[in-house]
């Protein structure tokens, strides 16, 4: 075991290596230039040229990206292009308002998939699993703007229960307040990833119910609901470890439609900004910051899984 | 039985979809009904104190140092948080920190004397040294900021000198009469807080800014918003908010609608949204000048070398309609006044009276002929994405192939398209749509249209315009001035090295609870002068 997650953390490195080359290779491709958004037209070329030097970017790209790898190993992430703030400090600045958005959006969904994706294998192909399955499918198929705006527009404006964007009232410091601006776009997120869930429980639930042990439980005379309850859910909820793992990325990356559109100050916009902007600094600190959520987030599921079912041995 | 209630179920669902989506127009008008405040009238003609404002930008602020302030919302808020020397409306000064500025009689010194009895938002008297201070850290290279390249008047620097606490001397190298515009976009930075930095630009007291201006900083939420506060010893007197406000809201849509709900209060508008905004009658829809030309450009320096002959650009110019392609363009003349001159009609010396090649198809033909071109292919670069550009880039090819001109689009992402443009060696395109705000002295426009100039992105090149913009560069007599920007706004018209299309207005709403917006003053990028006027009604 401890090998195993010795030898997983020692892989996590040239994991990491492989996305810092792919994401500054395909930024330095992508057309622009970010000296752009610091010229005016009455700039003299030898301001311009100034500026350029000033951020390193006279260099050429793969010198950059050495200097940028040689400061990371250091632990420093860099400055962004347009503000000059330290990556670090504004990507750790907006941690706790994505994760605490994106963390109650996949509980929320989690805890909603488990009992929809229940019935609906248990119920398969009768109205109830068709009418689940409708609202797995709106889901999928929904423009995320477009329903954060429709339930922006019902809420705040018609019914006036809660406030259509941000995550405080101005000047007002209380997680009651920060809760109420969670709401909206929470419901809209776990909307998103509900879908996804639903389906892949479904699928599990009705897997199990061809096994063995459940012919036995209708052989000894349990009722439907116990069995799928009681032995089950159990089962389905194994593989419910490896997608809230799979999740962990987004956890940090954030929701970038989501977050935009109802201006909550989460990495997901402030990636958005950097993007819009070739601020590769941030670019690459987000990506990376991500990736290694995601690699330990799925090392841990795998942990959980040997832990919750000892027939899954982790060989290294 | 049971597939019947799944009917009902998926058909609620749908309904209610549908209604809450098409109800988008006329709900507008019912909530207008159950807001009280709409009908409240303003209880007397009189200004009052207290409440707040909340203004919606589309963005953080990049940086607050007026310095290094490039973008619009550091713009708008450093407009609050500092004062400015003085600004100019119509060619008239209204005086801030300044008290006069008076020029010499050989025009090489302009002398201000700022206001006494000043001081910053932390208690500090603020003097002449505030401002040598400030031109000089402009002047400093190490500290880039980009307002440098306005005080060099050739390639030598003016120079700011104190001669007592309330007076500081400007020594220009030669005649310019422009250096008041370039005064106009300082706001001086405090000494006593940037003294020692060695780069104030990334300065950590950036952080918590320190201005001279109605409202001084009270906190900042990144990616949320910042708030200011009453500054009680503002020179211009007590300001009647107690606060504003700038929120920020990256989408439109949910802008607009958090505009109805009275989370934000004044927010800039896209056209296409002002009917729905005006149904609540909530507010005051304004539209006011951006000091901005949109046009067409043409790039003479194509490889193909077909614009770079007078006929064929005017040709062109003459295919298309200036009314139909604001039409298409900004929806409605209200949002767009036509252009026929490169200066904008706040500029100094302005005049629409020039030639002009508008609308006549039978004459473009006429001139293609004249000029020996035919089969004439043309690129035109677009950036994809940007609704207007896409719509004009259409009519414009419809209407050129009307005189046998073909034109081949090439949309690019707008980052692409700024880099291909703003480089003064690309020979792969002819055709542009892109748009400036120059300032109002006509100075700041030589860059635009002298041969070989740093932003002369059409190469156009007439020696009589070049020799016209120089002599107004030094000019100082306003009569004789006067008449060098006429006759180059007529031979640059002439030319036709781009097709004025529109000065474009842009649109805020304000609430009706709010009052004193004429006395604040409407202005291009930053919204308002002075906010000190507004009130709570």
């Amino acid at each position: 075991m401890r090998q195993l997650i010795v030898r997983r953390l020692l892989q996590t490195l040239p994991m990491l290596f492989f996305v810092s080359v792919v994401c500054f290779t395909m930024i330095k491709l992508a057309p622009g230039d970010p000296v752009l958004s610091f010229v005016t037209p009455n700039m003299h070329a030898d301001d311009i040229e100034r500026i350029r030097h000033n951020l390193g970017l006279d260099k050429p790209a793969y010198i950059q990206y050495f200097i940028w790898i040689k400061e990371m190993v250091q632990g420093n992430f860099g400055y962004s292009l347009v503000n000059h703030q330290p990556v670090l400090d504004q990507i750790l600045d907006r941690l706790p308002a994505t994760a605490g958005l994106m963390g109650s959006a996949i509980a929320l969904a989690v805890l909603l998939a488990i009992p929809l994706g229940l019935v609906a294998g248990a119920n398969r192909n009768r109205w109830v699993d068709k009418l689940i399955n409708f609202i797995a499918y709106i889901g999928i198929s929904i423009p995320l703007f477009w329903l954060a705006i429709l339930l922006m527009y019902l809420f705040a404006i018609k019914l006036h229960l809660l406030p259509s964007m941000g995550m405080r009232t101005i000047g007002v410091e209380s997680p009651l307040d920060v809760l109420k601006h969670g709401i909206l776009p929470c419901t809209v997120l776990a909307f998103s990833f509900l879908s996804g869930y639903v389906r892949y429980i479904r699928s599990s639930t009705i897997g199990q119910l061809k096994e063995e042990y459940v012919q036995i439980q209708y052989a000894f005379g349990s009722k439907k609901s116990t069995i799928l309850f009681r032995h089950v859910l159990k089962h389905v909820l194994l593989p419910v470890i490896t997608l809230i793992g799979m999740s962990m990325g987004d956890l940090v990356a954030g929701a970038i439609v989501t977050e935009t559109v109802f201006s909550w100050p989460g990495i997901g916009s402030l990636g958005m900004t950097a993007v819009k902007g070739m601020d590769y600094p941030v670019i690459m600190g987000i990506t990376l910051f991500s990736s290694l959520m995601l690699i330990f987030g799925n090392l841990v599921a795998d942990i959980l899984y040997s832990v919750v079912d000892p027939r899954i041995k982790l060989k290294g | 039985m049971r597939k019947g209630i799944t009917g009902v179920a998926i058909l609620l669902l749908l309904t209610l979809m549908i209604s809450a989506c098409s109800s988008g127009n006329n709900a507008s008008s019912t909530n207008a009904a159950q807001t009280p405040a709409a009908s409240q009238e303003p209880a007397a003609g009189e200004p009052k104190d207290g409440g707040s404002l909340i203004i919606g930008v589309a963005s953080d602020p990049v940086v607050l140092n007026p310095n290094y302030a490039g973008d619009r919302v550091s713009l708008t808020i450093d407009q609050a948080l500092y004062a400015p020397l003085f600004q100019v409306n119509n060619g008239k000064k209204t005086f801030y920190l300044a008290d006069s500025l008076t020029p010499s009689s050989d025009n090489l010194t302009y002398t201000l004397k700022l206001k006494d009895g000043l001081t910053w938002h932390d208690g500090e008297k603020l003097t002449a040294d505030d401002v040598v201070f400030t031109i000089d850290s402009i002047l400093d290279e190490k500290q880039n900021s980009f307002l440098r390249a306005n005080f060099l008047i050739g390639d030598k620097a003016i120079k700011a000198v104190k001669v007592d606490d309330l007076t500081v001397e400007f020594k220009l190298p030669q005649v310019s009469p422009a250096f008041e515009a370039t005064l106009v976009q300082v706001f001086p930075i405090p000494k006593h807080i940037y003294e020692n930095e060695t780069n104030i630009e990334k300065s950590t007291k950036n952080a918590s800014p320190v201005g001279s201006g109605p409202f001084k900083f009270k906190e900042y939420k990144a990616g949320e918003y910042l708030t200011l506060e009453r500054f009680d010893n503002y020179f211009g007197g007590k300001p009647h908010l107690d606060s504003v406000t700038y929120r920020i809201a990256k989408d439109t849509n949910a802008a607009n609608l958090a505009l109805q709900n009275g989370e934000i209060n004044v927010q800039y508008l896209d056209p296409k949204d002002v009917p729905t905004i005006q149904a609540t009658n909530n507010f005051e829809i304004l539209p006011y000048s951006e000091g901005r030309l949109a046009y067409l450009m043409f790039n003479a320096n194509s490889d193909t070398g077909a614009l770079a002959k007078k006929e064929v650009r005017q040709a062109l110019s003459l295919a298309l309609s200036r009314d139909e392609l604001i039409q298409t363009a900004y929806t409605s003349s209200e949002y767009a006044d036509p252009a026929k001159s490169f200066l904008t009609p706040d500029a100094l010396y302005f005049t629409n009276d020039v030639p002009t090649f508008d609308n006549d198809a039978a004459k473009a033909k006429e001139l293609l002929a004249t000029a020996g071109e035919s089969n004439l292919k043309l690129r035109y670069i677009v950036q994809s994405g940007n609704k207007a550009q896409e719509a004009i880039s259409l009519y414009v090819q419809q209407k050129l192939k009307a005189i046998g001109v073909e034109v081949e689009l090439q949309n690019m992402d707008s980052s692409a398209w700024v880099q291909k443009f703003i480089d003064l060696k690309a020979t792969d395109y002819e055709l542009a749509l892109t748009g400036y705000i120059m300032g109002y002295d006509p100075d700041a426009y030589r860059i635009l249209f002298t041969t070989d100039s740093s932003s002369n992105y059409s190469h156009y090149s007439n020696s009589e315009v070049d020799k016209l913009m120089n002599d107004g560069a030094g000019e100082a007599d306003p009569a004789k001035r006067a008449e060098i920007y006429k006759k180059a706004q007529e031979l640059v018209a002439e030319d036709a090295p781009i097709y004025p299309i529109a000065y474009t207005k842009t649109v805020v709403a304000v609430s009706k609870n709010y009052g004193g917006i004429d006395e604040a003053v409407l202005k291009p990028v930053v919204i308002f002068e002075d906010l000190s006027k507004i009130y709570k009604k």
